[in-house]
């Protein structure tokens, strides 16, 4: 209590230090003054007065001094006094400081931006919700989430305090503005906003009548569209808009940057069509649930799969062997594979910092050497240990206080980049802030600090270390000496090892990336345009419908200028497409599990995309619901099935629907034989590292009629230049059909496949490696030139009894290759073990790969024979008469 | 030598405080002066030791400190102990009078009682 009492008085003394020594002198002055009085009323002199007054006083000066350790607080006073002779010290060498505060700027900056979007992606969760941690995603081992179960969790689930079903759908969006947008929406619980904790900032939120059978249809924006579509216009609130073309009315707007679950746009409360009421009809892909108190994920798991049990034995026939998976966001959103690419990437960057601080600190003790004669003064005048070394802490701190500055910068520019380079690919980016938030701050000044102390302190103690009286004596003094030497030497391994590990890693995810960005997908793949088109089930209510639709929007396409051909499918090469179990005709031992992706195609496909046929013929327009069934197969299909036959004629059949004994229903049509007549070239399908050639079924559309088709445009011109083309071409023959996605096949491709994420992992660790190895060879060539600058007499020697340039070069290489050998050799071992870590994310490309592994040395060892180069040729010319001459 | 100062500022902090208990607020000379009085010039001490002590109690929070007038009529620094002052006094000199009766025992202890 005194203590703190103390403490608080001299920080106010510290405060008001000025005035309190003015303050001591009157005091002082006033004693004097009344005791020379009293000698002077006891008989003396008025001179001889003042001077015994003085003498009985004793030495003014010591009072002070004495005055001032004991206020305020000199602690933080010699530490502000450390600081200004820090920046005296930085200013007198600008080099060094440029040098040392670049590598930490880069070091740290890189390091925080990749803090920042790990921090987004793996721990942030969504902005706005409260306590993302206690948001649980919840899904089935099968495909979907059935309404009724949902209901039936909803109501039995303890571990929950609340629980809200979503549903994303693309629909159109039309009135206020004349313009017919699709957009991607939700279907969202009523109260779904109020488990996540978000209220609109505008307007109200759902209530549950909004969600009851008959309410009249309303709808809150995303702050984006609000801004986009409506010009921020408040009055937005309670006008109608026309969605799907039912009036619908605003009722809110949500807050900016807030688009839950996966970037919609509008939220809706659901409508589940009667038909989705049904258990046996899938209808949204999850459901999320604020955890009660004192719930926790394993409870919640534990309680959720009871439930599941019980619904399987009340349902056994929709709901044996559904199992309820309860996920978190990160384990739901990003993935196990994703979680452990972020993390290595952060371990990647924590790398480079590391071989920066190495580097500072190999600067440091070269410096040392020349410092040794300023800190053994110091050291004689009464300098302690703990003070020298405390002066050579504030200078590193101070470089790396402005290296986390720049640094600063540099992760926000870094960030922006990503979020760019992310944004068209991944809706994280619209949904997860990337943001230089306040935990990005903390970190990087955290990380300022520890890189600061962690360079600082090595050199610090070895110079505090220093025996004063021989580093007085010898001029230039050797600080450390051999101890010295062999720390930088283990510096330079160590930074060899980090260097060799990353540049392995950017190897084989380049190679990756290669692998997926070359692939052949089977198709000539320039000059298409692709777009996805959804017709209203209520405007095209029958299979005819849908074929008079599609068969004019290719007419009215084909008439466009530019264009070639135009074709519709179900889906584009290496888009999913969901496998039938399938029997061929006079196979009675059909395996039961045996299953074939089966697309549906117009007669156009194959011409369209560049596929060619290699036997047979295509689908025709007698390839009609009255026709026979037809398919085509792919090479793939007719050599694992029919090796060696001719496959024309054949018959199979898939499953596309299970008969339904219980329910009496007849046989799906769909289950009609088919007759294979012809054989097309492999097309990648389902394969989103774009690699593997499947077995494929082809089905002609108009005998597998559907309204939501994709279709493809062979063009003469640039493709992308035909989108508004292709738009008013569809709306032209109806104002309401929904089209999305226009953009080249090319494109397409990149979104559907992995190509971005492998782009940008491979890019981001390059740059990673590059700035690593760039890092590396700078701190090497310092240690190695600081070496020569201190043997030149030595040289000089070496070089006047008959030493040759070789002999000096092969001295100086000595030096450098040995120790970043020995880091190559480490870096080696253990970029098999770290590799490993990519193994998942890596597209026909082994981990250990020798190509990847053995440039990764090459790089290595050709940098540091160029950093070894430049100071070895120095030595060389060394003039043995001026190198004698020399100190 | 740190240590000897240490009992001085301990010792002179007890007689400053006794000082300021008997006779109401002072200036630093003014105690100075009691203090010589009081020791009847047996303690020799410069002046200036006092200050620090002044300001070591006034940090604890022992004493208080104001600018006034003197009898002279001349701007001075009036020290005045405070309620913690006089606890901290009375802890003190208990302390020191046990610990004069303990070395006291031991003056008077001769060789027989051994």
């Amino acid at each position: 209590m005194r203590k703190l009492r103390t403490l608080w008085f001299r920080l106010l003394e510290a405060a008001s230090r000025g005035r309190s020594e003015s303050e001591l002198s009157n005091e002082i002055a006033f004693h004097i003054q009344m005791r020379k009085e009293e000698n002077i009323r006891a008989g003396m002199e008025p001179g001889e007065a003042l001077r015994a007054a003085r003498l009985r006083f004793g030495s003014v000066e010591s009072v002070r001094e004495s005055y001032r350790d004991q206020r305020g607080l000199p602690w933080i006073e010699t530490t502000w006094a450390d600081a200004r002779y820090a920046v005296r010290m930085l200013r007198k060498s600008p080099g060094f400081t440029a040098v040392a505060v670049t590598m930490l700027a880069l070091g740290i900056g890189i390091n925080a931006a990749v803090f920042a979007i790990a921090n987004a992606v793996l721990f942030k969760g969504f902005p706005f919700v409260y306590r993302n941690d206690r948001i649980l995603y919840i899904t089935t081992s099968s495909k979907g989430v059935y309404y009724p179960d949902f209901e039936d969790w909803r109501t039995q689930a303890e571990s929950f305090a609340g629980m809200a079903i979503v549903r994303g759908v693309p629909r159109t969006l039309s009135g206020q503005g004349d313009a017919v947008e699709t957009y991607f929406t939700a279907e969202i619980s009523t109260d779904a906003f109020e488990v996540l904790g978000v209220r609109p900032i505008l307007g109200r939120d759902f209530t549950p009548a909004d969600g009851k059978p008959g309410a009249a249809p309303v709808l809150i924006l995303r702050h984006d569209l609000w801004e986009q579509r409506f010009g921020k216009d408040p009055a937005i609130i309670g006008q109608t808009v026309r969605l799907n073309g039912i009036p619908t009315t605003v009722i809110g707007v949500m807050p900016q940057g807030f688009a839950f679950p996966e970037g919609q746009f509008l939220w809706t409360p659901p409508m589940p069509s009667p038909e989705a009421l049904r258990r046996d009809t899938g209808y949204a892909r999850f459901v999320f649930g604020r955890m009660a108190d004192g719930a926790t994920i394993q409870s919640a798991r534990t309680e959720m799969e009871a439930i599941g049990r019980r619904l399987a034995s009340a349902y056994p026939r929709t709901n044996r062997g559904v199992v309820p998976v309860v996920k978190n966001f990160n384990e739901f959103f990003i993935g196990e594979n994703a979680t452990a690419l972020y993390k290595a990437l952060w371990g990647a960057v924590g790398f480079v910092l590391l071989i920066a601080c190495a580097n500072l600190a190999n600067l440091l003790l070269g410096r040392a050497a020349g410092r040794s004669r300023e800190i053994s003064i110091r050291a004689a005048l009464g300098a302690g240990q703990w003070r020298i070394i405390r002066q050579l802490l504030v200078e590193s701190l101070m470089l790396s206080s402005l290296g986390g500055i720049f640094g600063w910068w540099i992760a926000g520019a870094g960030v922006r980049v990503y979020a760019l380079s992310q944004s068209s690919l991944d809706w994280t980016t619209h949904v997860l802030g990337y943001t230089m938030d306040y935990r990005v701050f903390v970190y990087i000044v955290a990380i300022s600090v520890g890189t600061g102390i962690l360079f600082g302190l090595a050199p610090a103690i070895n110079l505090a270390k220093l025996d004063v009286n021989t580093a007085l004596k010898s001029g230039g003094g050797a600080a450390g000496g051999t101890r010295v030497k062999r720390f930088s030497a283990l510096l330079v391994a160590a930074e060899g090892a980090i260097v060799v590990v990353l540049l392995a890693g950017a190897g084989v995810m380049i190679r990756s990336f290669l692998n997926v960005s070359t692939a052949d997908v089977g198709v000539k793949t320039a000059n298409i345009l692709t777009s996805s088109l959804n017709i209203s089930l209520e405007k095209y209510p029958t299979a005819e419908a849908w074929i008079a639709f599609y068969e004019s929007l290719e007419a009215r396409l084909q008439t466009l200028p530019g264009v070639e051909s135009a074709a519709i499918a179900e889906g584009g090469p290496s888009e999913a497409v969901p496998g039938s179990r399938y029997e061929l005709a006079g196979d009675p031992v059909a395996d039961e599990r045996r299953t074939v992706p089966a697309l549906v195609v117009d007669a156009g496909y194959f011409r369209t995309l560049g596929a060619s046929m290699i036997s047979g013929r295509e689908f025709n327009d007698f390839d009609r619901a009255s026709g026979i069934p037809v398919g085509i197969v792919n090479q793939r299909f007719a050599s694992r099935n029919w090796p060696g036959e001719n496959p024309i004629g054949k018959r199979l059949r898939l499953f596309r629907g299970e008969p339904d004994p219980a329910k009496g229903k007849p046989r799906n049509p769909h289950d009609d034989w088919l007759t294979v007549v012809g054989v097309v070239s492999n097309i990648v399908q389902n394969d989103p590292t774009l690699q593997n050639f499947d077995p494929l079924v082809y089905l002609p559309y108009r005998q597998r009629p559907g309204p939501y088709m994709f279709v493809f445009v062979r063009t003469r011109v640039p493709p992308g230049s035909l989108g508004n083309a292709f738009r008013r071409a569809a709306q032209a023959i109806d104002s309401d059909a929904r089209v999305s996605v226009v953009m080249p096949l090319e494109e397409r491709l990149h979104q559907v496949s992995s190509f971005a994420f492998q782009r940008n992992m491979s890019a981001l660790l390059l740059v990673f490696a590059a700035i690593a190895l760039l890092l590396a060879t700078v701190g090497l060539y310092a240690v190695v030139a600081h070496s020569v600058s201190r043997r030149t007499r030595e040289i000089g020697v070496r070089m006047a009894m008959g030493a040759a340039s070789s002999d000096v070069f092969q001295l100086v290489l000595r030096q450098g290759i040995p120790p970043v050998g020995a880091g190559l050799a480490i870096g080696l071992a253990a970029s098999f073990a770290v590799n490993r870590l990519l193994k998942a994310e890596l597209v026909q490309v082994s981990p250990n790969d020798p190509t990847a592994l053995f440039t990764a040395s090459a790089l290595l060892v050709w940098s540091a024979t160029l950093g070894c180069l430049i100071p070895a040729r120095r030595a060389m010319r060394v003039d043995p008469a001026v190198a004698l001459r020399h100190e | 030598m740190r240590e000897r100062t240490d009992v001085w500022q301990g010792t002179l902090s007890l007689m400053v405080l006794k000082t300021l208990q008997v006779l109401g607020p002072q200036h630093g000379y003014g105690i100075a002066r009691r203090i010589e009085q009081t020791s009847e010039d047996l303690l020799s001490i410069n002046d200036g030791t006092l200050y620090p002590v002044l300001l070591k109690l006034e940090q604890e929070g022992s004493i208080a400190a104001e600018w006034g007038v003197s009898d002279n009529n001349r701007k001075a620094r009036f020290y005045r102990i405070t309620n913690r002052g006089k606890k901290q006094l009375a802890r003190e000199e208990h302390e020191w009078q046990q610990a004069n009766a303990i070395i006291g025992r031991f003056a008077r202890l001769r060789k027989d009682q051994a």
